[in-house]
Protein backbone atom coordinates (compact mmCIF):
# COMPACT_ATOMS: atom_id res chain seq x y z
CA UNK A 1 0.00 0.00 0.00
CA UNK A 2 1.11 3.16 -0.59
CA UNK A 3 0.71 5.82 1.75
CA UNK A 4 -0.11 9.48 0.27
CA UNK A 5 -0.50 11.26 3.83
CA UNK A 6 2.42 10.21 5.73
CA UNK A 7 2.53 13.96 7.46
CA UNK A 8 -0.60 13.58 8.46
CA UNK A 9 -0.47 10.05 10.04
CA UNK A 10 2.89 10.83 11.92
CA UNK A 11 0.97 13.23 13.51
CA UNK A 12 -1.80 10.94 14.40
CA UNK A 13 0.49 8.61 15.45
CA UNK A 14 2.30 10.99 17.85
CA UNK A 15 -1.09 12.23 18.83
CA UNK A 16 -1.85 8.33 20.25
CA UNK A 17 1.83 7.83 21.59
CA UNK A 18 1.48 10.94 23.86
CA UNK A 19 -2.48 9.74 24.75
CA UNK A 20 -0.91 6.20 25.60
CA UNK A 21 2.13 8.01 28.14
CA UNK A 22 -0.74 9.78 29.79
CA UNK A 23 -2.68 6.40 30.36
CA UNK A 24 0.52 5.30 31.71
CA UNK A 25 0.89 7.97 34.28
CA UNK A 26 -3.13 8.04 35.04
CA UNK A 27 -3.07 4.44 35.60
CA UNK A 28 0.07 4.75 37.76
CA UNK A 29 -1.31 7.82 39.79
CA UNK A 30 -4.07 5.71 40.70
CA UNK A 31 -2.36 2.92 41.87
CA UNK A 32 0.74 5.35 43.84
CA UNK A 33 -1.97 7.20 44.98
CA UNK A 34 -3.86 3.77 46.94
CA UNK A 35 -0.09 2.70 47.95
CA UNK A 36 0.15 6.04 49.73
CA UNK A 37 -3.30 6.32 51.31
CA UNK A 38 -2.45 2.62 52.49
CA UNK A 39 0.81 3.41 53.89
CA UNK A 40 -0.19 6.79 54.97
CA UNK A 41 3.04 7.77 53.23
CA UNK A 42 2.37 11.61 52.94
CA UNK A 43 5.38 12.21 50.69
CA UNK A 44 4.11 9.88 48.44
CA UNK A 45 0.74 11.49 48.20
CA UNK A 46 2.62 14.42 46.86
CA UNK A 47 4.49 12.80 44.59
CA UNK A 48 0.81 12.15 42.82
CA UNK A 49 -0.06 15.22 42.82
CA UNK A 50 3.12 16.87 41.44
CA UNK A 51 2.60 14.13 38.68
CA UNK A 52 -0.64 15.71 37.55
CA UNK A 53 1.32 18.39 36.27
CA UNK A 54 3.22 16.31 33.63
CA UNK A 55 -0.33 15.05 32.48
CA UNK A 56 -2.30 18.21 32.62
CA UNK A 57 0.95 19.51 29.83
CA UNK A 58 0.10 16.55 27.89
CA UNK A 59 -3.58 17.12 28.02
CA UNK A 60 -2.69 20.66 26.83
CA UNK A 61 -0.49 19.90 24.33
CA UNK A 62 -2.52 17.10 22.86
CA UNK A 63 -5.49 19.18 23.14
CA UNK A 64 -3.50 22.04 21.10
CA UNK A 65 -2.28 20.02 18.37
CA UNK A 66 -5.85 18.23 17.83
CA UNK A 67 -7.55 21.67 16.75
CA UNK A 68 -4.53 22.28 14.34
CA UNK A 69 -5.06 19.07 13.37
CA UNK A 70 -8.60 18.99 12.20
CA UNK A 71 -8.01 22.25 10.87
CA UNK A 72 -5.28 21.44 8.73
CA UNK A 73 -6.00 17.78 7.64
CA UNK A 74 -9.64 17.38 7.23
CA UNK A 75 -9.72 13.33 8.14
CA UNK A 76 -12.07 11.44 7.27
CA UNK A 77 -13.52 7.73 7.99
CA UNK A 78 -11.11 5.42 10.37
CA UNK A 79 -9.06 8.75 10.74
CA UNK A 80 -11.97 10.99 11.44
CA UNK A 81 -12.92 8.36 14.46
CA UNK A 82 -9.85 8.36 15.61
CA UNK A 83 -9.31 12.11 15.99
CA UNK A 84 -12.51 11.44 17.70
CA UNK A 85 -11.60 9.27 20.10
CA UNK A 86 -8.30 10.80 20.64
CA UNK A 87 -10.08 13.90 21.97
CA UNK A 88 -12.47 12.24 24.47
CA UNK A 89 -10.10 9.78 25.59
CA UNK A 90 -7.72 12.74 26.49
CA UNK A 91 -10.57 14.59 28.81
CA UNK A 92 -11.24 10.99 30.01
CA UNK A 93 -7.53 10.49 31.26
CA UNK A 94 -6.65 13.99 32.12
CA UNK A 95 -9.79 13.27 34.34
CA UNK A 96 -8.57 10.04 35.93
CA UNK A 97 -5.30 11.99 36.54
CA UNK A 98 -7.66 14.32 38.22
CA UNK A 99 -9.01 11.53 40.59
CA UNK A 100 -6.12 10.05 41.50
CA UNK A 101 -4.79 13.59 42.91
CA UNK A 102 -8.36 13.97 45.08
CA UNK A 103 -7.49 10.53 46.96
CA UNK A 104 -3.58 11.81 47.23
CA UNK A 105 -5.24 15.03 48.90
CA UNK A 106 -7.35 12.91 51.11
CA UNK A 107 -4.14 11.17 52.56
CA UNK A 108 -2.87 14.23 53.77
CA UNK A 109 -5.87 15.12 54.92
CA UNK A 110 -6.11 12.16 56.95
CA UNK A 111 -3.16 12.41 58.66
CA UNK A 112 -3.36 11.60 62.15
CA UNK A 113 -6.87 10.15 62.10
CA UNK A 114 -7.65 6.92 63.62
CA UNK A 115 -8.67 4.27 60.92
CA UNK A 116 -10.10 1.05 60.11
CA UNK A 117 -7.77 -1.82 58.37
CA UNK A 118 -11.07 -3.31 56.75
CA UNK A 119 -11.74 -0.30 55.15
CA UNK A 120 -8.39 0.20 53.90
CA UNK A 121 -7.99 -3.50 52.76
CA UNK A 122 -11.08 -2.49 50.71
CA UNK A 123 -9.63 0.62 49.12
CA UNK A 124 -6.78 -1.28 48.17
CA UNK A 125 -8.30 -3.73 46.51
CA UNK A 126 -10.57 -1.57 44.55
CA UNK A 127 -7.58 0.64 43.68
CA UNK A 128 -5.87 -2.17 42.35
CA UNK A 129 -8.71 -2.75 40.05
CA UNK A 130 -9.46 0.28 38.79
CA UNK A 131 -5.48 0.40 38.30
CA UNK A 132 -5.85 -2.94 36.28
CA UNK A 133 -8.82 -1.69 34.11
CA UNK A 134 -6.68 1.46 32.86
CA UNK A 135 -3.71 -0.69 31.93
CA UNK A 136 -6.58 -2.82 29.74
CA UNK A 137 -8.31 -0.52 28.53
CA UNK A 138 -5.02 1.15 26.93
CA UNK A 139 -3.25 -2.26 25.94
CA UNK A 140 -7.28 -2.61 23.83
CA UNK A 141 -6.40 1.00 22.51
CA UNK A 142 -3.08 0.38 21.32
CA UNK A 143 -3.52 -3.42 20.00
CA UNK A 144 -7.43 -2.36 18.45
CA UNK A 145 -8.43 -5.30 20.49
CA UNK A 146 -12.54 -5.03 20.37
CA UNK A 147 -12.56 -8.18 22.73
CA UNK A 148 -10.47 -6.62 25.66
CA UNK A 149 -12.58 -3.40 25.40
CA UNK A 150 -15.89 -5.00 26.13
CA UNK A 151 -14.40 -6.52 29.22
CA UNK A 152 -14.14 -3.11 30.68
CA UNK A 153 -17.88 -3.37 31.89
CA UNK A 154 -17.44 -6.69 33.55
CA UNK A 155 -14.28 -5.66 35.13
CA UNK A 156 -15.93 -1.86 36.21
CA UNK A 157 -18.69 -4.07 38.14
CA UNK A 158 -16.92 -5.89 41.24
CA UNK A 159 -15.83 -1.75 41.85
CA UNK A 160 -19.12 -0.11 41.99
CA UNK A 161 -20.31 -3.65 44.23
CA UNK A 162 -17.23 -2.59 47.22
CA UNK A 163 -18.10 0.80 46.34
CA UNK A 164 -21.54 0.32 47.72
CA UNK A 165 -20.48 -1.90 50.50
CA UNK A 166 -18.67 1.17 51.33
CA UNK A 167 -21.32 2.78 52.44
CA UNK A 168 -22.84 0.40 54.58
CA UNK A 169 -19.16 0.32 56.54
CA UNK A 170 -19.14 4.28 57.46
CA UNK A 171 -22.77 4.40 58.44
CA UNK A 172 -21.65 1.88 61.08
CA UNK A 173 -19.06 4.16 61.95
CA UNK A 174 -21.77 6.51 62.79
CA UNK A 175 -21.88 4.98 66.01
CA UNK A 176 -18.29 5.08 66.89
CA UNK A 177 -17.66 8.51 66.33
CA UNK A 178 -13.67 9.12 66.81
CA UNK A 179 -13.42 6.83 63.12
CA UNK A 180 -16.74 9.15 61.49
CA UNK A 181 -14.61 11.79 60.34
CA UNK A 182 -11.86 9.38 58.83
CA UNK A 183 -14.93 7.23 57.66
CA UNK A 184 -16.53 10.21 55.39
CA UNK A 185 -13.31 10.77 54.38
CA UNK A 186 -12.91 7.28 52.70
CA UNK A 187 -16.31 7.15 51.66
CA UNK A 188 -15.36 9.55 49.19
CA UNK A 189 -12.04 8.29 48.32
CA UNK A 190 -14.65 5.25 47.43
CA UNK A 191 -16.46 7.34 45.23
CA UNK A 192 -13.67 8.96 43.50
CA UNK A 193 -12.64 5.07 42.35
CA UNK A 194 -15.35 4.51 41.56
CA UNK A 195 -15.69 7.43 39.06
CA UNK A 196 -12.14 6.72 38.01
CA UNK A 197 -13.54 3.30 36.81
CA UNK A 198 -16.29 4.71 34.94
CA UNK A 199 -13.97 6.93 33.06
CA UNK A 200 -12.01 3.50 31.92
CA UNK A 201 -15.44 2.41 30.65
CA UNK A 202 -15.88 5.32 28.41
CA UNK A 203 -12.70 4.97 27.25
CA UNK A 204 -13.19 1.50 26.46
CA UNK A 205 -16.76 2.96 24.69
CA UNK A 206 -13.99 4.99 22.83
CA UNK A 207 -12.37 2.09 21.04
CA UNK A 208 -15.12 0.17 20.32
CA UNK A 209 -16.34 3.02 18.31
CA UNK A 210 -13.08 3.91 16.62
CA UNK A 211 -13.30 0.03 15.51
CA UNK A 212 -16.59 -0.81 15.00
CA UNK A 213 -17.93 2.68 13.55
CA UNK A 214 -20.90 2.93 15.97
CA UNK A 215 -21.03 4.15 19.47
CA UNK A 216 -23.21 3.50 21.87
CA UNK A 217 -22.67 3.32 25.63
CA UNK A 218 -22.09 0.47 27.52
CA UNK A 219 -23.85 1.23 30.88
CA UNK A 220 -26.42 3.48 31.37
CA UNK A 221 -26.23 5.59 34.61
CA UNK A 222 -30.04 5.76 35.03
CA UNK A 223 -30.08 2.28 35.48
CA UNK A 224 -27.12 0.85 36.91
CA UNK A 225 -26.72 -2.69 38.30
CA UNK B 1 -8.03 -8.71 -9.57
CA UNK B 2 -8.21 -9.94 -13.47
CA UNK B 3 -10.51 -12.37 -14.18
CA UNK B 4 -14.00 -11.11 -15.29
CA UNK B 5 -15.97 -13.62 -13.16
CA UNK B 6 -13.81 -11.73 -10.21
CA UNK B 7 -15.49 -8.55 -11.30
CA UNK B 8 -18.57 -9.58 -11.34
CA UNK B 9 -18.11 -9.58 -7.53
CA UNK B 10 -17.31 -5.99 -7.06
CA UNK B 11 -21.34 -4.47 -8.13
CA UNK B 12 -24.53 -4.65 -6.19
CA UNK B 13 -27.06 -6.65 -7.64
CA UNK B 14 -30.01 -4.90 -7.78
CA UNK B 15 -33.14 -7.10 -7.75
CA UNK B 16 -36.65 -6.34 -7.97
CA UNK B 17 -37.41 -5.50 -4.68
CA UNK B 18 -34.87 -3.34 -4.66
CA UNK B 19 -32.28 -5.61 -2.64
CA UNK B 20 -28.92 -6.65 -3.84
CA UNK B 21 -29.07 -10.70 -5.35
CA UNK B 22 -27.63 -13.33 -4.18
CA UNK B 23 -24.62 -13.77 -5.77
CA UNK B 24 -22.14 -16.61 -5.19
CA UNK B 25 -19.50 -15.37 -7.08
CA UNK B 26 -20.14 -11.78 -5.24
CA UNK B 27 -20.08 -14.22 -1.93
CA UNK B 28 -16.23 -14.86 -2.00
CA UNK B 29 -15.49 -11.35 -1.86
CA UNK B 30 -15.64 -9.51 1.29
CA UNK B 31 -13.53 -6.49 -0.43
CA UNK B 32 -17.15 -4.72 -2.19
CA UNK B 33 -19.97 -3.66 -0.63
CA UNK B 34 -23.17 -5.75 -1.87
CA UNK B 35 -25.29 -4.45 0.97
CA UNK B 36 -26.61 -1.09 -0.41
CA UNK B 37 -30.24 -1.27 -1.24
CA UNK B 38 -30.51 -0.24 -4.56
CA UNK B 39 -33.30 2.53 -5.00
CA UNK B 40 -35.13 0.93 -8.26
CA UNK B 41 -37.56 4.22 -8.75
CA UNK B 42 -34.75 6.51 -9.09
CA UNK B 43 -34.54 9.29 -11.17
CA UNK B 44 -32.10 7.03 -13.28
CA UNK B 45 -30.73 3.82 -12.88
CA UNK B 46 -27.91 1.79 -14.47
CA UNK B 47 -28.10 -2.27 -14.41
CA UNK B 48 -25.22 -4.14 -14.93
CA UNK B 49 -23.52 -1.53 -16.98
CA UNK B 50 -20.48 -1.82 -19.18
CA UNK B 51 -18.82 0.81 -21.16
CA UNK B 52 -16.70 -0.20 -24.11
CA UNK B 53 -13.99 1.88 -26.01
CA UNK B 54 -13.79 -0.22 -29.24
CA UNK B 55 -12.40 -3.67 -27.42
CA UNK B 56 -11.50 -2.06 -24.39
CA UNK B 57 -13.98 -2.29 -21.49
CA UNK B 58 -13.51 0.72 -19.74
CA UNK B 59 -15.82 0.16 -16.95
CA UNK B 60 -17.99 -2.50 -16.03
CA UNK B 61 -20.60 -3.79 -14.37
CA UNK B 62 -21.88 -0.63 -12.84
CA UNK B 63 -25.45 -0.89 -11.03
CA UNK B 64 -26.58 2.17 -9.83
CA UNK B 65 -29.71 4.11 -8.57
CA UNK B 66 -29.75 8.13 -8.99
CA UNK B 67 -32.52 9.24 -6.44
CA UNK B 68 -34.64 12.56 -6.81
CA UNK B 69 -33.85 15.92 -5.24
CA UNK B 70 -30.09 14.96 -4.35
CA UNK B 71 -26.72 15.00 -5.27
CA UNK B 72 -24.77 11.97 -5.92
CA UNK B 73 -20.81 12.27 -6.47
CA UNK B 74 -19.13 9.75 -8.25
CA UNK B 75 -15.27 9.65 -6.68
CA UNK B 76 -12.29 7.69 -7.65
CA UNK B 77 -8.64 7.86 -8.88
CA UNK B 78 -7.80 8.62 -12.67
CA UNK B 79 -8.90 6.15 -15.08
CA UNK B 80 -11.68 4.15 -12.69
CA UNK B 81 -14.18 5.49 -14.89
CA UNK B 82 -16.07 7.93 -13.15
CA UNK B 83 -16.77 10.58 -15.93
CA UNK B 84 -16.70 7.56 -18.64
CA UNK B 85 -20.35 6.28 -16.35
CA UNK B 86 -21.45 9.87 -16.09
CA UNK B 87 -21.51 10.72 -20.04
CA UNK B 88 -23.21 7.45 -20.65
CA UNK B 89 -26.37 8.79 -18.62
CA UNK B 90 -27.12 10.99 -21.10
CA UNK B 91 -25.39 9.42 -24.24
CA UNK B 92 -22.88 11.69 -24.75
CA UNK B 93 -20.62 8.63 -25.40
CA UNK B 94 -22.69 8.29 -28.64
CA UNK B 95 -20.54 11.05 -30.02
CA UNK B 96 -17.23 8.70 -29.37
CA UNK B 97 -17.65 6.67 -32.88
CA UNK B 98 -16.00 3.54 -30.89
CA UNK B 99 -18.14 3.83 -27.57
CA UNK B 100 -20.46 0.98 -26.72
CA UNK B 101 -23.02 0.47 -23.38
CA UNK B 102 -23.75 -3.01 -22.78
CA UNK B 103 -26.73 -3.47 -19.82
CA UNK B 104 -29.17 -0.86 -18.76
CA UNK B 105 -29.87 2.68 -18.27
CA UNK B 106 -32.93 3.48 -17.23
CA UNK B 107 -34.48 7.49 -17.10
CA UNK B 108 -37.82 7.59 -15.31
CA UNK B 109 -37.88 3.78 -16.14
CA UNK B 110 -37.52 3.92 -19.95
CA UNK B 111 -34.58 2.52 -21.47
CA UNK B 112 -32.46 5.48 -22.97
CA UNK B 113 -30.49 2.82 -25.00
CA UNK B 114 -33.46 1.77 -26.78
CA UNK B 115 -32.97 2.49 -30.80
CA UNK B 116 -36.68 4.19 -30.37
CA UNK B 117 -35.09 6.70 -28.04
CA UNK B 118 -34.41 10.06 -29.38
CA UNK B 119 -30.50 11.05 -28.20
CA UNK B 120 -31.12 14.91 -28.62
CA UNK B 121 -34.33 14.57 -26.54
CA UNK B 122 -32.43 12.41 -23.56
CA UNK B 123 -29.99 15.19 -23.49
CA UNK B 124 -32.26 17.61 -23.33
CA UNK B 125 -34.19 16.03 -19.94
CA UNK B 126 -30.37 15.10 -18.66
CA UNK B 127 -28.24 18.49 -18.88
CA UNK B 128 -24.38 18.38 -18.45
CA UNK B 129 -21.80 20.87 -17.06
CA UNK B 130 -18.34 20.29 -17.82
CA UNK B 131 -15.23 20.74 -16.54
CA UNK B 132 -14.06 24.00 -18.12
CA UNK B 133 -16.64 26.47 -18.12
CA UNK B 134 -17.96 26.50 -22.08
CA UNK B 135 -19.66 29.72 -22.89
CA UNK B 136 -20.69 30.54 -26.59
CA UNK B 137 -19.35 33.48 -27.82
CA UNK B 138 -22.59 35.85 -28.00
CA UNK B 139 -24.10 37.21 -25.45
CA UNK B 140 -25.28 36.26 -21.78
CA UNK B 141 -28.70 36.84 -22.94
CA UNK B 142 -28.02 34.88 -26.17
CA UNK B 143 -25.82 31.35 -24.06
CA UNK B 144 -29.01 30.87 -22.11
CA UNK B 145 -31.96 31.49 -24.90
CA UNK B 146 -30.01 29.47 -27.53
CA UNK B 147 -30.97 26.09 -25.91
CA UNK B 148 -34.52 26.95 -25.33
CA UNK B 149 -34.51 28.27 -29.29
CA UNK B 150 -33.84 25.56 -30.81
CA UNK B 151 -36.16 22.97 -28.70
CA UNK B 152 -38.47 24.98 -30.43
CA UNK B 153 -39.44 28.09 -28.18
CA UNK B 154 -42.23 29.90 -29.95
CA UNK B 155 -42.77 32.47 -27.41
CA UNK B 156 -42.79 36.19 -27.96
CA UNK B 157 -39.42 37.89 -26.37
CA UNK B 158 -41.01 38.92 -23.20
CA UNK B 159 -41.74 35.30 -22.41
CA UNK B 160 -38.01 34.29 -23.42
CA UNK B 161 -36.55 37.89 -21.44
CA UNK B 162 -38.47 35.51 -18.38
CA UNK B 163 -37.11 31.87 -18.93
CA UNK B 164 -33.49 34.01 -19.34
CA UNK B 165 -34.22 35.95 -15.71
CA UNK B 166 -35.55 32.61 -14.25
CA UNK B 167 -32.43 30.50 -15.56
CA UNK B 168 -30.00 33.22 -14.57
CA UNK B 169 -31.98 33.68 -11.14
CA UNK B 170 -31.53 30.06 -10.28
CA UNK B 171 -27.93 29.93 -11.46
CA UNK B 172 -27.64 33.03 -9.02
CA UNK B 173 -26.02 35.09 -11.76
CA UNK B 174 -28.91 37.50 -12.62
CA UNK B 175 -27.82 39.87 -9.89
CA UNK B 176 -24.30 39.93 -11.41
CA UNK B 177 -25.46 40.23 -15.01
CA UNK B 178 -28.73 42.25 -14.87
CA UNK B 179 -27.19 45.01 -16.33
CA UNK B 180 -25.48 43.33 -19.11
CA UNK B 181 -27.39 40.97 -20.77
CA UNK B 182 -25.85 42.15 -24.04
CA UNK B 183 -22.51 41.52 -22.67
CA UNK B 184 -20.44 38.41 -24.62
CA UNK B 185 -20.25 35.58 -22.04
CA UNK B 186 -17.05 35.26 -22.41
CA UNK B 187 -16.26 38.52 -20.63
CA UNK B 188 -17.45 37.14 -17.27
CA UNK B 189 -14.89 35.71 -14.81
CA UNK B 190 -14.42 31.76 -14.84
CA UNK B 191 -17.05 31.47 -11.96
CA UNK B 192 -19.18 33.26 -13.57
CA UNK B 193 -18.75 31.36 -16.93
CA UNK B 194 -19.21 28.36 -15.38
CA UNK B 195 -22.92 29.86 -13.86
CA UNK B 196 -23.99 31.21 -16.94
CA UNK B 197 -23.16 27.31 -18.41
CA UNK B 198 -25.69 25.91 -15.39
CA UNK B 199 -28.27 28.48 -16.56
CA UNK B 200 -27.78 27.68 -20.14
CA UNK B 201 -28.40 23.91 -19.13
CA UNK B 202 -31.65 24.57 -16.50
CA UNK B 203 -33.40 26.83 -19.21
CA UNK B 204 -34.44 23.87 -21.31
CA UNK B 205 -35.99 22.47 -18.04
CA UNK B 206 -34.09 19.32 -17.30
CA UNK B 207 -34.90 17.28 -14.42
CA UNK B 208 -31.09 16.24 -14.38
CA UNK B 209 -28.25 17.93 -14.60
CA UNK B 210 -24.89 15.91 -14.70
CA UNK B 211 -21.67 17.98 -13.96
CA UNK B 212 -18.01 16.29 -14.65
CA UNK B 213 -15.51 18.36 -12.27
CA UNK B 214 -17.44 21.72 -12.31
CA UNK B 215 -15.14 23.34 -10.33
CA UNK B 216 -11.50 21.89 -11.55
CA UNK B 217 -10.95 25.44 -13.07
CA UNK B 218 -12.39 28.01 -10.80
CA UNK B 219 -10.84 29.74 -7.37
CA UNK B 220 -12.12 28.45 -4.12
CA UNK B 221 -14.33 31.09 -3.76
CA UNK B 222 -16.06 30.64 -7.11
CA UNK B 223 -16.05 26.80 -6.01
CA UNK B 224 -18.08 27.81 -3.00
CA UNK B 225 -20.52 29.16 -5.13
CA UNK B 226 -20.67 26.94 -7.53
CA UNK B 227 -21.35 24.36 -4.42
CA UNK B 228 -23.67 26.24 -2.91
CA UNK B 229 -25.90 26.47 -5.84
CA UNK B 230 -25.78 22.74 -6.84
CA UNK B 231 -27.77 22.49 -3.14
CA UNK B 232 -29.82 24.85 -4.10
CA UNK B 233 -30.73 23.96 -7.33
CA UNK B 234 -31.31 20.11 -6.03
CA UNK B 235 -35.06 20.82 -4.81
CA UNK B 236 -35.86 20.93 -8.41
CA UNK B 237 -32.78 18.79 -9.96
CA UNK B 238 -31.32 16.05 -9.59
CA UNK B 239 -27.66 16.73 -9.98
CA UNK B 240 -24.78 14.29 -10.32
CA UNK B 241 -21.06 15.34 -9.66
CA UNK B 242 -17.89 13.94 -11.09
CA UNK B 243 -14.86 15.20 -8.88
CA UNK B 244 -11.28 14.74 -8.01
CA UNK B 245 -11.92 16.64 -4.82
CA UNK B 246 -13.06 14.47 -2.38
CA UNK B 247 -13.80 17.30 0.27
CA UNK B 248 -16.07 18.38 -2.44
CA UNK B 249 -17.65 15.44 -2.57
CA UNK B 250 -18.02 15.29 0.95
CA UNK B 251 -19.87 18.61 1.08
CA UNK B 252 -22.54 18.75 -1.35
CA UNK B 253 -23.59 15.34 -1.93
CA UNK B 254 -25.77 13.14 -0.39
CA UNK B 255 -24.72 10.05 -1.75
CA UNK B 256 -21.28 8.69 -2.98
CA UNK B 257 -20.27 6.16 -5.65
CA UNK B 258 -16.71 5.35 -5.11
CA UNK B 259 -15.22 3.19 -8.01
CA UNK B 260 -11.73 1.86 -8.54
CA UNK B 261 -9.10 0.74 -11.10
CA UNK B 262 -7.74 -3.12 -11.70
CA UNK B 263 -5.49 -3.85 -14.19
CA UNK B 264 -5.66 -7.43 -16.29
CA UNK B 265 -2.97 -9.54 -17.01
CA UNK B 266 -2.73 -7.44 -20.48
CA UNK B 267 -2.33 -4.75 -18.50
CA UNK B 268 -6.22 -3.22 -19.73
CA UNK B 269 -7.74 -0.58 -16.73
CA UNK B 270 -10.86 -1.44 -16.12
CA UNK B 271 -13.25 0.74 -13.64
CA UNK B 272 -15.78 -1.03 -11.43
CA UNK B 273 -17.68 -0.10 -8.55
CA UNK B 274 -16.87 -0.49 -4.99
CA UNK B 275 -18.68 0.98 -2.82
CA UNK B 276 -22.52 3.34 -3.16
CA UNK B 277 -23.49 4.75 0.84
CA UNK B 278 -24.99 7.82 2.00
CA UNK B 279 -21.79 10.50 1.94
CA UNK B 280 -22.34 11.02 5.30
CA UNK B 281 -21.46 6.97 6.25
CA UNK B 282 -19.07 6.78 3.51
CA UNK B 283 -16.89 9.29 5.08
CA UNK B 284 -17.30 8.41 8.67
CA UNK B 285 -17.35 4.57 8.29
CA UNK B 286 -16.89 3.34 4.92
CA UNK B 287 -18.18 -0.28 4.40
CA UNK B 288 -15.55 -1.09 2.36
CA UNK B 289 -11.89 -1.26 2.84
CA UNK B 290 -10.65 0.32 -0.67
CA UNK B 291 -12.82 2.95 0.25
CA UNK B 292 -11.53 4.15 3.51
CA UNK B 293 -7.83 3.22 2.03
CA UNK B 294 -8.54 5.74 -0.64
CA UNK B 295 -10.27 8.41 0.94
CA UNK B 296 -7.78 8.41 3.84
CA UNK B 297 -4.92 8.78 1.23
CA UNK B 298 -3.44 5.20 2.32
CA UNK B 299 -3.55 4.36 -1.51
CA UNK B 300 -1.55 4.00 -4.59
Amino acid sequence: MTELRTHFHDELERLEHDLVLMGEHAGQMISDSVAALVASDFEAAQGVIDKDDVVDDLYLEVHQRWLATMALQTPVAIDLRLMSVILHVNSHLERIADLAVTIAKITELSQGLPHDPTVISHLQEMGDMVASMVRTVMEAFTSRDLESALELPEMDRPVNRLNRKMVRKVVKFAEETDLLEWGVRMMVVSRTLERAGDNAVDVAEQIAFLLTGEFREFTDASHHD
Amino acid sequence: MTSDTQREAVVAIPTDNGAPADNPVAAEHDDVDRTYEHDVNGVIRTSDMDVFYGDFRAVGNVSLSFAFNEITALIGPSGCGKSTVLRSLNRMNDLIPSARVDGEVFYHGEDIYDPEVDPVEIRRRIGMVFQKPNPFPKSIYDNVAWGVKINGFKGRKEAMDEVVEQALTEAALWDEVKDKLNDSGLSLSGGQQQRLCIARAIAIQPDVVLMDEPCSALDPIATLRIEELMIKLKQHYSIIIVTHNMQQAARVSDKTAFFNVELDATGQRTGYLVEYSPTDELFTRPRVQQTEDYITGRFG
